[in-house]
């Protein structure tokens, strides 16, 4: 049987599943023997829990964790929000794996939707700017994220979005879960946590730009370097991604692997590095989550501070947006993603958050706009 | 051993990492201070941190209690810190660096440093010293090339010293050598 047959028979079969990006193509999880809804209460007893290690291909968990969940974890408050009572974590395991090609092949354009509105105008997106820049200029905070959210109606078939999100935008960390009553489709490029053995490494992007004609990459990498404002706000990512994970890391072995790159999207271009450091013995998976998540360049910087900010400013809870999916394999080894680029689907409602960094000398028009650019790509599916 | 004070800040295991390859390092927060650690340090150092010297008493009171007694090191917040619990203003500045690689230069022949030598740095302050500043043993010893902002103190005497930039920012040149320097002195 051909391997995109099964594909779309699972998806007919109505069973859960989980698609994953993998080097080569994509890896789909599936019949999942336990679900796991976390909770602030059960998430370090699953975290710490020891499972056998069988030698199968499905000895891992399989999921997210949402942001309010991650922020809690490190002792930092969510006040009240708006929500619509989704989960706030679910893992799975899974018991069968099937190795899929980069080409889903799924050919059924079938959704309905409406119009997509945006939860902040440019006006008030302007008043929380300036807000936070005062912020900013007094030391509160040196870079902080503001969070924008499109919302419609709809009913969407998941797999038809990821399958055309996939063929134009292949992401090295896109995923897509499908469970009963909700699902999820991301072409996240950014991984958070790679981690095998004493290994582990992190690969934050900060600095994007739209491609256009005559923009190429080489162009691109210029355009970054010799713009002052994205290169101060890269190197601030830079360090504390690497505090981060000098957190966990061996005194010493914590690297600058590969410096400033820049990788190649559909619409836009991003400023990439890669850290990487050695294991301290003895550290545990929870104590690797808790220095790492939730990731520092979609929040800003310092993590702690610049969390509590974002916290009070923000009405509407933001679900799993900046929060991680991935797996951790009952080996110990991890591979978790910052969940950017995403769109929920719960109680038919699509749902895409997206965000841009203030620092000292952005600008309100450009950031509002490079919100918009951000989630173009997603609300594009829905044409 | 070193006992570093964390003022939760996103940079402190860098600067954790950098003194640890000279000597054995312990690291809590601001508000988490074991006193057996503190007691036993030969040397305490003041993390960077967001906001203004005067949001942390619980620092001051610290600096305050062992000046003179240990080698103290402040780091960005923690240089204005000592230099706010000397008597120092820290203000605002108009442009401010977060992120930003500049060049910094040793102005003063008191300093462990050759006068004359400059370093490339990493800088993330918002906050700057007003000067003038005067306050016994205390000398101004680098600055930056472009604004003339103090960039470190020294203090031989009391065995105080302080950066304004980040030694442990991948963003400066040869931070180890800065750091090593302070401490074997």
């Amino acid at each position: 049987m051909k391997k995109f047959n099964q594909l779309a028979e699972i998806h007919q079969s109505g069973k859960p599943y989980i698609v994953y990006k993998s080097q080569k193509g994509f890896d789909l999880y599936t019949n999942f023997s336990q679900k796991i809804i976390l909770n602030n209460k059960n998430i370090k007893s699953f975290l710490n829990k020891k499972n056998r290690y069988k030698f199968k291909n499905t000895d891992l968990f399989i999921g997210f964790f949402g942001y309010e969940l991650l922020n809690n974890l490190i002792g930092v408050k969510v006040p009240k929000q708006k929500n619509f009572n989704f989960p706030k974590g679910i893992f799975y395991k899974p018991e069968k794996k099937i190795k899929l090609s980069n080409n889903l092949r799924y050919n059924k354009k079938s959704y309905e939707s409406g119009n997509f509105k945006i939860n902040i105008n440019k006006k008030t997106y302007r008043k929380i700017f300036n807000r936070f820049k005062k912020k900013i200029k007094s030391g509160e905070t040196y870079q902080i994220k503001i969070c924008t959210k499109y919302k419609t109606q709809s009913k969407i078939n998941p797999l038809d979005f990821f399958s055309r999100l996939s063929s134009t935008n292949l992401a090295p960390e896109a995923f897509m879960i499908k469970d009963n009553n909700y699902s999820i489709i991301s072409c996240s490029p950014e991984n958070l946590i790679t981690k095998k053995g004493n290994n582990i490494s992190t690969k934050p992007i900060a600095g994007t730009v739209k491609k256009t004609k005559h923009l190429n990459k080489l162009k691109a990498l210029n355009y970054f370097r010799k713009n002052i404002k994205e290169t101060k706000e890269h190197n601030m990512i830079v360090d504390m991604e690497r505090n981060d994970l000098s957190r966990i890391c061996k005194v010493g072995s914590v690297k600058l692997s590969k410096q400033k790159i820049v990788e190649e999207y559909k619409d836009l271009f991003h400023y990439v590095s890669l850290i990487s450091g050695k294991l301290k013995s003895n550290i545990k998976n929870l104590e690797i989550i808790k220095a790492m998540m939730p990731g520092g360049s979609v929040i800003g910087c310092p993590k702690i501070n610049t969390l509590n900010l974002l916290n009070n400013q923000e009405k509407e809870n933001r679900n799993i947006y900046t929060g991680s999916f991935g797996y951790i394999k009952f080996n110990g080894d991890m591979r978790f993603n910052i969940i950017i680029r995403s769109i929920l689907n719960f109680k038919d409602i699509s749902e895409i958050s997206v965000a841009s960094g203030v620092v000292v000398d952005s600008n309100a028009n450009h950031e509002f706009n490079e919100n918009f650019l951000k989630a173009k790509a997603l609300i594009d599916l829905f044409k | 051993m070193i006992y570093v004070i964390d003022h939760n800040d996103s940079f402190t295991h860098n600067v954790v990492h950098q003194f640890a390859l000279f000597d054995k390092v312990e690291c809590d927060n601001y508000n988490e201070i074991s006193e057996k650690k503190i007691q036993q340090a030969s040397t305490i150092v003041f993390s960077p941190g967001p906001g203004n010297p005067r949001d942390y008493p619980i620092t001051s009171k610290i600096y305050k209690r062992f000046k003179g007694k240990k080698k103290l090191i402040g780091i960005c917040l923690g240089f204005q810190h000592i230099l706010f619990c000397e008597g120092g203003k820290i203000i605002e500045q108009k442009k401010i660096y977060h992120g930003f690689q500049s060049n910094i230069k040793v102005v003063n022949d008191k300093s462990l440093f050759k006068k004359g030598k400059i370093f490339k740095v990493g800088r993330y302050h918002s906050l700057k010293l007003q000067e003038p500043f005067k306050s016994n043993n205390f000398e101004i010893t680098m600055r930056c090339l472009n604004s003339k902002v103090a960039m470190a103190f020294e203090n031989h005497k009391e065995k105080i010293y302080g950066f304004q930039f980040h030694p442990e920012s991948f963003l400066t040149i040869n931070g180890n050598i800065l750091i090593k320097k302070i401490l074997s002195a």
